[in-house]
């Protein structure tokens, strides 16, 4: 068997691909969630240090731009361009706010932790649609250089502004009254999320402290990335190995359940290539398997009956076919010996033509009945009468019976039926011979034929010796004779079967019913129509 | 040599004992158990030809009682070559097991060797003296020359040389060259033993007064 053919290795091979399917599936959703969490985590961060620069700000009443902040003017006047309900002035440009991140904060801001958060604060002053004005209040010393820049996306239509000056946190002036816990002072709705990204391996998010300040804080992510990484890999080391013990646990299943059926095919294989009579070991019947031995076992005990019947059958026919050929054989080596007269090879002759018309009736008879068993010859089917077949049967066996001295007594009422009328006359001429043929000297025949029950009854009952009740179920099988040996009387031990098979293919049947000493009679049933 | 053939098929049993004639033996025929086994009950056959089946009383039925009697050898016919036929055969008592068809060139070989075993002999060839005698091909040499003997007397020196040493009663020896239909003929015996005397040296069969006939 080609290992791509069998069963073992494609369920092998489906197995691994669906195991392969689900792991990935899970590796990969657990993977997302990890990262998920992990974000969650950094924009937790963001947030609470946009909330923490919010507290930094400080908005100064209108029209005051005493609190000048270097890098950016006052910004010029016009309508503002967004909404808040601090708005202090709907027609003045609104001064910009101040900024101061408490000493203590700064930390927060610098590469004292590995994230090296960053922050860019910028004011924004709309005088119309098409334009807007963009100041930067603020940005940490580690901001990223270019091109990594949030508002270098343009939301608005504005060009982007050159970048003013950085402005290092720690150099503004420290305010106390928020310098305590910058996370416990953010309130929630104070700022507006804009948007947060992942851009290479930063994290920011924007966020608009109304009425128009910008506020962007980022973060390297790289440890998350580098924690992620070593996720994956340990996930997909992990898959690796359940994958590989999937596979070997799946083989081991696999094998384990295939190995029954390996068993009963080589046995059924060892069974069919020598001893029939050999059975498979059924080890659980309830089993589908079971079942499977079960049902090999009846065929195998179908088969060897079927094979010694056939072998059974071969040794007869072997043995009926012997004997003339031995008598042939040894006839013409003996006469071919030495020279003989004209009535030495006349002599012979005879005798070897008697041999072969024995072997030719043989060979007729068996295949009459190999032809009616396999169905072969079909049945010329018409109305006939038995008694007329019967009567036939009577007169061309009466001289046989006559030499013997034997009476035929025939009580024939006319019976009609659906039949092959020269097979029931073999039948009904068998069934005589034998009566005669067994029968004591100056024995009785007698015939009956009636109808019963829808059924032709034919009746034929001899005066003779009778057959021992343990040998009359025998006597329809092929080659059985009465006194166990070949008496030379030309009858071939077939002719009962042949009755059989006839009656049987007119869907009838025959019994035998016998007593020693007494006789023997045959009784056949056959269908109307 | 005398033989029984015990065969119910009639043509085969009429063959086998021509053949079995023509080779020189003395030929009984039985064509049923019962009388096949009267006679090799009553009569000191050289060998027994005996077809298994049989009708009366079958062949294995035959050979169990006759062995309770007789150590005749016993060459067993059968149409049946299944192995346990043949050692069921062996086991009863047979000597040998020819299965049917078989060829008559080897049916009379295995008889030969049935008979020369049955005489403690081991080959075909038997010497006495200056002549030789040879039991397959039926010839009689002396001194190298080949001679001439009727198949009568090539029996009659063939029985005597089987039992070299033995003195052999006339009975015996007509037991054994004659079938039943011929042995009635009681001055026979003597023709023959002087013939075989003129033909092989006039003491070659030595007279026992009294008793019978030897080779010594």
């Amino acid at each position: 068997m080609k290992p791509s053919k069998s069963i073992k290795w494609r369920l092998q091979i489906w197995y691994g691909l669906i195991l392969l399917g689900v792991l990935a599936g899970f590796g990969l959703t657990a993977y997302q969630l990890t990262r998920n969490q992990q974000m969650a985590r950094i924009d937790d961060e963001l947030h609470r240090r946009v909330g923490m620069l919010a507290n930094a700000m400080h908005r100064p009443p209108p029209r005051r731009p005493e609190f000048d902040f270097d890098g950016g003017g006052p910004p010029p006047g016009g309508p503002d361009h967004f909404d808040g309900p601090d708005r202090p002035d709907m027609r003045g440009d609104r001064p910009l706010p101040e900024f101061h991140l408490p000493p203590e904060d700064a930390h927060y801001f610098d590469d004292s932790d590995p994230h090296d958060f960053f922050f860019k604060i910028i004011h924004f002053n709309s005088r119309g649609p098409d334009s807007v004005k963009e100041t930067e209040i603020a940005r940490s010393t580690n901001y990223p250089s270019e091109p990594f820049d949030f508002f270098a996306k343009p939301i608005f239509a504005t060009p982007r502004p050159e970048p003013a000056n950085d402005i290092p946190p720690t150099a503004t002036p420290p305010f106390p009254e928020q310098a305590k816990n910058a996370a416990s002072k953010f309130s929630p709705g104070a700022t507006m999320p804009l948007s947060t990204t992942t851009f290479d391996h930063y994290r920011q998010t924007a966020e608009m402290l109304p009425p128009g300040d910008f506020v962007e804080v980022g973060c390297s992510i790289t440890p998350e990335l580098h924690e992620l990484k070593v996720t994956a890999w340990r996930l997909a080391i992990i898959g690796g190995g359940i994958l590989l013990l999937g596979l070997a646990g799946g083989g081991w299943l696999v094998d384990r359940a295939l190995r029954p059926v390996e068993e009963i095919s080589s046995a059924a294989a060892r069974i069919s290539g020598s001893d029939l009579a050999q059975r498979i070991n059924v080890p659980e019947t309830e089993s589908e398997l079971g079942e499977l031995a079960t049902v090999l076992n009846s065929t195998f005990a179908r088969l060897e009956t079927a094979f010694d019947q056939q072998r059974q059958f071969t040794a007869d026919a072997a043995h009926e076919l012997r004997t003339p050929v031995t008598v042939i054989l040894t006839q013409t080596q003996t006469t071919l010996n030495r020279e003989r007269d004209a009535a030495g090879y006349r002599q012979a002759l005879e005798a070897c033509q008697r041999a072969a018309q024995r072997m030719r009736k043989l060979i007729e008879s068996l295949l009459a009945l190999a032809r009616l068993e396999a169905g072969q010859e079909s049945l010329n089917r018409q109305r006939v009468d038995l008694a007329g077949v019967v009567s036939d049967s009577v007169a061309l066996l009466g001289p046989l019976a006559a030499e013997r001295n034997i009476k035929i007594s025939a009580e024939l009422k006319s019976v009609e039926i659906n039949g092959d009328a020269e097979r029931l006359a073999q039948v009904a001429t068998n069934l005589l011979a034998n009566a005669i043929q067994y029968n004591r000297p100056d024995g009785e025949v007698r015939l009956g034929l009636k109808e019963e029950n829808g059924l032709a009854i034919l009746t034929v009952a001899d005066t003779g010796p009778g057959i021992p009740a343990a040998d009359q179920p025998r006597v329809f099988e092929r080659f059985y004779r009465a006194d166990q040996s070949r008496t030379g009387s030309g009858n071939s031990g077939l002719g009962l079967s042949i009755c059989q098979a006839i009656v049987a293919a007119h869907a009838g049947t025959i019994e035998i019913k016998s007593e020693e000493n007494v006789g023997t009679t045959f009784t056949v049933r056959l269908p109307l129509s | 040599m005398r033989i029984l053939v015990i065969e119910d098929e009639p043509d085969l049993l009429a063959s086998l004992a021509q053949a079995l004639r023509e080779e020189g033996y003395a030929v009984d025929t039985a064509a049923n158990g019962p009388d096949g086994l009267f006679n090799a009950e009553g009569t000191d056959y050289d060998a027994i030809v005996l077809d298994v089946m049989l009708p009366g009383m079958d062949g294995w039925d035959l050979l169990t009682r006759l062995r309770k009697t007789k150590k005749t050898p016993v060459l067993m016919l059968t149409a049946r070559d299944q192995s346990r036929d043949r050692v069921r055969g062996l086991d009863t008592g047979a000597d040998d097991y020819v299965v049917k068809p078989f060829d008559l060139a080897e049916l009379l070989a295995r008889l030969r060797a049935l008979i020369r075993r049955s005489a403690n002999h081991t080959t075909n060839l038997i010497e006495i003296g200056s002549v030789k005698i040879d039991t397959a091909a039926r010839h009689v040499f002396l001194k190298d020359q080949p001679v001439e003997l009727t198949a009568r007397e090539y029996g009659l020196v063939e029985f005597l040389a089987l039992h070299r040493g033995e003195v052999v009663t006339r009975t015996q020896l007509y037991e054994h060259l004659f079938d039943e239909n011929e042995s009635s003929m009681s001055n026979l015996l003597d023709v023959h033993v002087s013939n075989a005397r003129k033909k092989l040296g006039a003491d070659f069969i030595v007279t026992r007064r009294g008793h019978g006939y030897c080779i010594e």
